[in-house]
C-alpha cells in the first residue's frame, strides 16, 4: 500500500475513528441526559402548578372540595365531597351546603377532585356562569336514619328514614318518613353513610332521576327520585388573582385551595435578612484578614484546610450545631434570629472561600504600588483592593445566600414549624420558610396539596433564578479585566 | 496633630550611627552591614554602602545578584514577602529604618519607589496622584500639587487636558512617568527605581533617562539596571553587585574605565551576564 | 528645597499614635473574624462530644454500630445503626451509580469536545441545575418519579429508596461534572499533544491518556460526591419514608442517618434528654464520616496537584 493510501484511513483506522466518534456521542448524551431529565422534571412541576387557577376558581366561588369514596360491597367509586362552603359566597347563595357531594360541573360528571378542577380548566371562557350539580348532604337528603338489621345478613343494616325533612328532595319525590330504603339503580343500600354515598354515585351515573326501591308499610315500591340539585355558579379563572392570593394568604392545612405562602415567604425573608447581616461582615472580615494581613504560616494553611472542610459538612449537621449552640446555649429558642444565625454559620465557610478568590483576582502590583507611596495596610485594602474585589465578593455572597434560601433541613432541626398559620412579626417569633412549606405540603395526601407545592416550587425557583441572574450580571458587568 | 506640633516632637528614637564615610550631617541613605535571608537562603551579605546625595547611583550586576532585593530593602518593601529576615541596618538620615518602633509607612513616604513594570492604579490620572495625598490626610490644594508633580515628571504637557481620563489609557512610557510623578507627590528625599525602563520602548526609555538626570537635581536617585550602557549614561556613581555582595562601588566614569576588581571588569566587558 | 506638599511626618519615623491605634484596631477586628472559623470548628466538636456523651455512656459502640435495630421509643429499645448505615449506603450507591458515569462523561464532553461558545452557556445551565434546592428534588422523587416507576411496572412502594437514590444522582451530577472538569483541565496539554503526535484519535487520547492521568483527581471528586450524598436529607425525607429497611431493599421505604436525625427532631413523642442524646450520637457519626471523606479527598487532590504542577 502506498503511503498516501495508508494515510487515507484504512479499515482499521476507520474503525478506531468510529469508536472515537461513538465515545464523543456518548459523552455528549450523558451531559444531555443529565440536563434533560432535570428540565423535564421542572416542566412537569410547572404544568401541574397550572391547576392552581382552577382551584382558585372553585375557591372564590366559595367551595372547598375533598376526595371521598364509597367502599361498599357492591359499589366502589370515588366522589367529590364539598367539605366547606364559605359564608356569603355565591355557592352558599345557590344553596350548596357543607357535606354536599359535587356531581357535575358544566355538565361534566366529576369523579375526583382533580377531575373537578380539570372540568373547571376546560371551560371555554375564563369567566363563566356554569351549571353545577350536587346532591345534598346526608341530613338534608335523608334526615334522621335508623338502622334496621337484615335477617339473613348479620352485621349489615338497612336504612330506615325515621324522620325525613319536608324540604328533602326525597320527600318531593314522594318518599315518606318511615320508609326503608332497599336499593338505588339496583345497588343495595346498606348503612347510613354508605347509603347516602351510594345514592350520590348513582345520581352521577345518568342524567335523569334515580330509581329507588323502598319498603313502605311492608310493601316494596319503586320510586323515581330526582336527588340532584343544580344551580349556576360563576367560576372565574384569573391567573393573576390566583398568584396574588397564593402569595398573600396564610397556610391552610385542610383546604389547599385556600392555602397560601405568605407566612413562609415572610419567614424566609426575615431569616435571610438575619443571615446576611450575620454572615456578610464576618465573611468579608475573615477573608480580608486571611488574604491581606495574615502571614503565610502553618496556622493559616491549617485554617484554609479547615474552612474548606467546614464548607463540605452536611447542612443537617449545621442544624444540630445551631440547635445546641444557638437555641440552647445562646437561649434564642426556635426563633427567626436563631434560624438566621444557624444558616449564617452554614454558608460562612463557602462565602469566605468565595471572597478570598475575589481578593486574589486583584494582582499584587496594585498593592505594591499603594504600599510604595506610603499607604497603611488598611488604606491599601480600603482604597486599592476592596473596590476591585467587591463585585466578585458580592457575587459569591449572593450565591451563598441563594443556597441558604433553599435550605430546609437545618431549620427543621431548629424547630421551624411545619404548619404556621400566622405571619411572624418579630425576630424572636417562630416561623416557617418556603422550602419547609414545600416539604410539608408535599407530604399531605389530600388532593390539591401536590399542586400548591408545585406552585411554591415555581415561586422559589423564580426567586433563586433572579438571585443567580443578578449574581452573574454583577460578575460580568463589574469584573475588571487586569 | 498640627505640623508645628509634630516638629516639636522628641528627637529621633535612635542615636545616629557613625557612617562609613565621615560627613558633617548624616547621609541621606546608607546601608551598614546589611544582610537578608529568604528562609534559610542568604540573599545579601553584609552590604555596606553610602548613597551620595542628590545624584544618580546605578546598581548593576548579573541576574540574581541581589540588586533588586537590596533596593527593595531600602524602603522596606521586602516586608511584604513571607519568611524574610534581615540583619544590619539601613540608615535614613542616621535612623535605622529597620529599627524598633519605626513605621514602614513613614519610611515609604520619604523613600519613594518606581517599579519595573509601570503600575498606575486603574483609576484616573488625577486620582493616581491624589491618592498619596488623601491617605496622608492632606486636604485641599490638590490641583497645584498634581500639576507640579506632573511637571517634575515631564508629563504635564501631554496629559494636562485629560487628567480625568483613565491612567491605563496612557502608553507604557507615559504610565511610567506617571508612576514617577506619583512617587514624587509625597515629596520624598530618595527615589528608588527598579529597572524602570526595561518594559519600555527605546523612545520612552530615552525620555525617562533624561528625566532621571533632571530629577537628580532635587532628589537622590538609586536606579537598578541590567543595562550597563544605561548605567553609564545616567549615573554619577555605580555599585556592582555579585552573588549578594557589593563587589565594587565608585564613580561611574572610573568604574567603567578602570574597574578595580577583576570580576567587575569581566562583567562590564561581557564575559558573563 | 521647595516642599511640594505639607505631608505630616514624624521626625522619628515612628507612626503617629492615631494611626497606630487605628491600624491595630482594624487588624484585631479582622483577626477576630478570621478566627471565627476555628470557633465554629471548636463549637462543632464540643456540641457533638458533649451532646452524645450521655448516649454513648449507656449504649456501647458494639450495639451502636453492629445492631440492626433502631427503635428508640418502642420497648424494648434498640440503638443499632447498622440498618441505617446499610440504607444510607444503598441510596448513596444508587445516587453515585447515576452521578459518576454521567457526570464524568459530561465533564469529558465539556472539557475535551465542546466548543467554547456552547460551553459558555452550557456551564451556567449546569450550575443552575446544581443550585436547585434539594427539597425540590425530593418533591420530584416523591410525586413524579415514583409514580413513573410504578407506571413503568417497577414494583416500588409509595416510599422507596430507588426513586430517592436516582433523583439524588441527578442532583449530584452537576457537582461531579464540575469537579471532574476542573481535574481534566488540570491535566497538562503536553500529555495530550504527545498522544496526538503518536497518531491517536481524539477518543483514544481521552480514554487512554487524559482519563487515566486524571484518575486520582476524579477519585477525589467521587469521594466528595459520596460525602454529599451521604449528607443529603430532604430528598430522602420526602421520597424514602421513615422506616429502616433490613435487608436494605430499595423498593421499600428506607431510613438513612440524616432522616433519622430529622425524625428524632420532629418526633411527636415527648423529647427526653436521652433521645436528644441519641440525635447527637447519630449526628456525630454523620459528621465523622463526612469529615473523613472530605479530608481524604483534600489530600488526594493535593497529591494530584503535586503530580502535575
Amino acid at each position: 500500500m502506498t503511503a498516501a493510501a495508508e494515510l487515507r484511513a484504512p479499515a482499521r483506522l476507520r474503525h478506531r475513528h468510529r469508536k472515537s466518534s461513538l465515545f464523543a456521542v456518548l459523552a455528549a448524551s450523558s451531559l444531555g441526559l443529565g440536563v434533560l431529565v432535570v428540565v423535564l422534571l421542572v416542566f412537569s412541576t410547572l404544568r401541574s402548578s397550572g391547576e392552581l387557577v382552577s382551584m382558585r376558581a372553585t375557591a372564590t366561588a366559595g367551595l372547598s372540595l375533598s376526595q371521598r369514596a364509597v367502599a361498599g360491597d357492591s359499589v366502589q367509586a370515588p366522589y367529590v365531597g364539598i367539605a366547606q362552603v364559605i359564608e356569603g359566597s355565591s355557592a352558599m347563595a345557590v344553596g350548596i351546603a357543607d357535606g354536599d357531594a359535587l356531581l357535575t360541573i358544566g355538565g361534566t360528571p366529576v369523579e375526583d377532585v382533580h377531575g373537578a378542577w380539570r372540568a373547571v380548566g376546560s371551560l371555554p371562557n375564563d369567566q363563566e356562569l356554569t351549571r353545577v350539580g350536587w346532591v345534598p348532604h346526608l341530613e338534608a337528603l335523608l334526615g334522621e336514619v335508623e338502622l334496621e338489621p337484615i335477617a339473613d345478613a348479620p352485621g349489615k343494616f338497612r336504612p330506615r328514614l325515621a324522620w325525613l325533612p319536608d324540604d328533602s328532595l326525597l320527600a318531593a319525590a314522594g318518599i315518606r318518613s318511615g320508609d326503608v330504603l332497599l336499593a338505588v339503580n339496583d345497588w343495595p343500600l346498606l348503612g347510613s353513610q354508605q347509603s347516602w354515598q351510594t345514592l350520590v354515585v348513582a345520581a352521577r351515573q345518568g342524567a335523569g332521576p334515580v330509581q329507588l326501591r323502598v319498603v313502605r308499610d311492608g310493601v316494596e315500591q319503586a320510586v323515581s327520585a330526582e336527588i340532584r340539585r343544580t344551580g349556576e355558579l360563576t367560576l372565574q379563572r384569573d391567573f393573576l388573582a390566583a398568584i396574588w392570593h397564593f402569595v398573600t394568604a396564610l397556610d391552610e392545612p385542610r383546604y389547599p385551595e385556600h392555602a397560601g405562602l405568605s407566612s413562609a415567604i415572610l419567614g424566609s425573608l426575615l431569616v435571610v435578612l438575619v443571615t446576611m447581616l450575620f454572615a456578610f461582615p464576618l465573611a468579608i472580615g475573615a477573608s480580608v484578614y486571611l488574604e491581606e494581613y495574615a502571614k503565610r504560616t502553618r496556622l493559616t494553611s491549617v485554617l484554609q484546610v479547615l474552612i474548606a472542610n467546614l464548607a463540605g459538612i452536611p447542612s443537617v449537621v449545621y442544624g444540630i450545631i445551631g440547635l445546641e449552640v444557638v437555641c440552647r446555649t445562646m437561649d434564642l429558642g426556635r426563633s427567626i434570629l436563631a434560624g438566621g444565625i444557624t444558616l449564617g454559620l452554614l454558608i460562612l465557610p463557602v462565602m469566605i472561600l468565595g471572597c478570598r478568590e475575589a481578593l486574589r483576582t486583584v494582582p499584587p502590583w496594585v498593592r505594591h504600588a499603594a504600599f510604595a507611596v506610603g499607604a497603611t495596610p488598611s488604606q491599601v485594602v480600603r482604597h486599592q483592593v476592596l473596590p476591585y474585589a467587591l463585585p466578585g465578593m458580592l457575587t459569591s455572597m449572593i450565591l451563598a445566600v441563594s443556597r441558604a434560601i433553599g435550605e430546609a433541613a437545618p431549620l427543621i432541626l431548629l424547630g421551624a414549624f411545619l404548619y404556621v398559620n400566622y405571619r411572624p412579626q418579630g425576630l424572636m417569633d417562630s416561623f416557617t420558610v418556603v422550602p419547609i412549606q414545600i416539604f410539608s405540603w408535599a407530604t399531605y395526601p389530600q388532593a390539591g396539596f401536590e399542586t400548591i407545592a408545585s406552585v411554591a416550587i415555581v415561586v422559589l425557583m423564580v426567586i433563586l433564578l433572579l438571585l443567580n441572574g443578578a449574581a452573574i450580571v454583577l460578575r460580568n458587568r463589574f469584573q475588571l479585566r487586569w | 496633630m498640627s505640623l508645628p506640633a509634630q516638629r516639636a516632637q522628641r528627637m529621633p528614637i535612635h542615636e545616629p550611627v557613625a557612617p562609613a564615610v565621615a560627613v558633617a550631617a548624616p547621609p541621606v541613605l546608607a546601608t551598614a552591614d546589611f544582610s537578608l535571608w529568604y528562609g534559610t537562603h542568604q540573599a545579601l551579605h553584609d552590604v555596606t554602602l553610602e548613597v551620595p546625595e542628590k545624584s544618580v547611583t546605578a546598581v548593576i550586576g548579573p541576574s540574581g545578584c541581589g540588586k533588586s532585593t537590596w533596593l527593595r530593602s531600602l524602603n522596606r518593601m521586602n516586608d511584604l514577602l513571607a519568611n524574610v529576615r534581615t540583619g544590619g541596618a539601613v540608615l535614613y538620615r542616621g535612623t535605622d529604618v529597620y529599627g524598633h518602633g519605626v513605621d514602614p509607612v513613614e519610611v515609604r513616604r520619604r523613600i519613594g519607589m518606581v517599579f519595573q513594570k509601570p503600575n498606575p492604579f486603574p483609576k484616573s490620572i488625577r486620582e493616581n496622584l491624589t491618592f498619596p495625598l488623601r491617605i496622608n490626610g492632606v486636604r485641599g490644594r490638590y490641583d497645584e500639587i498634581v500639576e507640579q508633580a506632573l511637571r517634575r515628571a515631564a508629563l504635564w504637557d501631554e496629559v494636562k487636558d485629560r487628567l480625568g481620563r483613565g491612567a491605563l489609557e496612557l502608553s507604557g512610557g507615559q504610565q511610567q512617568r506617571l508612576c514617577i510623578a506619583r512617587a514624587l507627590v509625597t515629596e520624598p528625599e530618595v527615589l528608588l527605581m527598579d529597572e524602570p525602563c526595561s518594559a519600555l520602548d527605546p523612545g520612552s526609555t530615552a525620555r525617562v533617562e533624561d528625566l532621571i538626570q533632571e530629577l537628580a537635581q532635587r532628589y537622590t536617585v538609586v536606579i537598578v539596571t541590567h543595562n550597563m550602557q544605561q548605567a553609564a549614561r545616567v549615573s554619577q556613581h555605580t555599585a556592582f553587585f555579585y552573588l549578594g555582595r557589593l563587589e565594587e562601588f565608585g564613580r561611574t566614569r572610573e568604574l567603567f574605565a578602570k574597574p578595580q576588581k577583576k570580576r567587575t571588569e569581566d562583567y562590564i566587558t561581557g564575559r558573563f551576564g | 528645597m521647595t516642599t511640594l506638599t505639607a505631608i505630616p511626618r514624624t521626625p522619628s519615623l515612628a507612626a503617629p499614635r492615631r494611626r497606630r491605634v487605628v491600624e491595630a484596631a482594624v487588624r484585631s477586628t479582622l483577626l477576630g473574624c478570621g478566627l471565627l472559623a476555628i470557633v465554629i470548628a471548636v463549637l462543632t466538636a464540643w456540641t457533638f462530644f458533649a451532646g452524645s456523651l450521655p448516649f454513648f455512656s449507656k449504649v456501647g459502640f458494639a450495639e451502636f454500630l453492629g445492631s440492626i435495630r433502631w427503635a428508640p421509643i418502642t420497648v424494648p429499645e434498640g440503638y443499632g445503626t447498622l440498618a441505617l448505615l446499610a440504607d444510607t449506603a444503598v441510596i448513596t450507591g444508587i445516587a453515585l451509580a447515576v452521578a459518576v458515569p454521567l457526570g464524568v462523561l459530561a465533564a469529558v464532553f465539556l472539557s475535551e469536545y465542546c466548543n467554547p461558545r456552547v460551553r459558555a452557556w452550557l456551564k451556567p445551565i449546569l450550575e443552575v441545575l446544581g443550585g436547585i434546592p434539594s427539597v425540590v428534588y425530593g418533591f420530584f422523587a416523591l410525586r413524579i418519579v415514583t409514580p413513573l416507576f410504578q407506571d413503568a411496572g417497577l414494583d416500588v412502594g409509595f416510599w422507596n429508596g430507588l426513586s430517592a437514590g436516582v433523583v439524588m444522582g441527578f442532583m449530584i451530577l452537576p457537582l461531579m461534572a464540575s469537579l471532574s472538569e476542573d481535574v481534566l483541565y488540570a491535566v497538562p496539554r503536553s500529555l495530550r499533544e504527545a498522544a496526538y503526535a503518536l497518531g491517536a484519535t481524539r477518543g483514544e487520547v481521552v480514554v487512554r491518556v487524559v482519563l487515566p492521568a486524571a484518575m486520582s483527581g476524579i477519585g477525589a471528586a467521587f469521594i466528595l460526591a459520596m460525602s454529599r450524598a451521604i449528607g443529603e436529607t430532604m430528598i430522602v425525607a420526602l421520597a424514602a419514608g421513615r422506616t429502616p429497611a433490613w435487608p436494605p431493599d430499595p423498593t421499600q421505604p428506607m431510613m438513612t442517618l440524616t432522616t433519622t436525625i430529622v425524625n428524632i427532631a420532629t418526633g411527636e413523642q415527648e423529647a427526653t434528654a436521652f433521645i436528644w442524646s441519641a440525635l447527637f450520637a447519630i449526628g456525630a457519626l454523620l459528621f465523622v464520616i463526612t469529615l473523613t471523606l472530605n479530608i481524604a479527598s483534600h489530600f488526594i487532590v493535593k497529591r494530584f496537584r503535586e503530580l502535575y504542577e
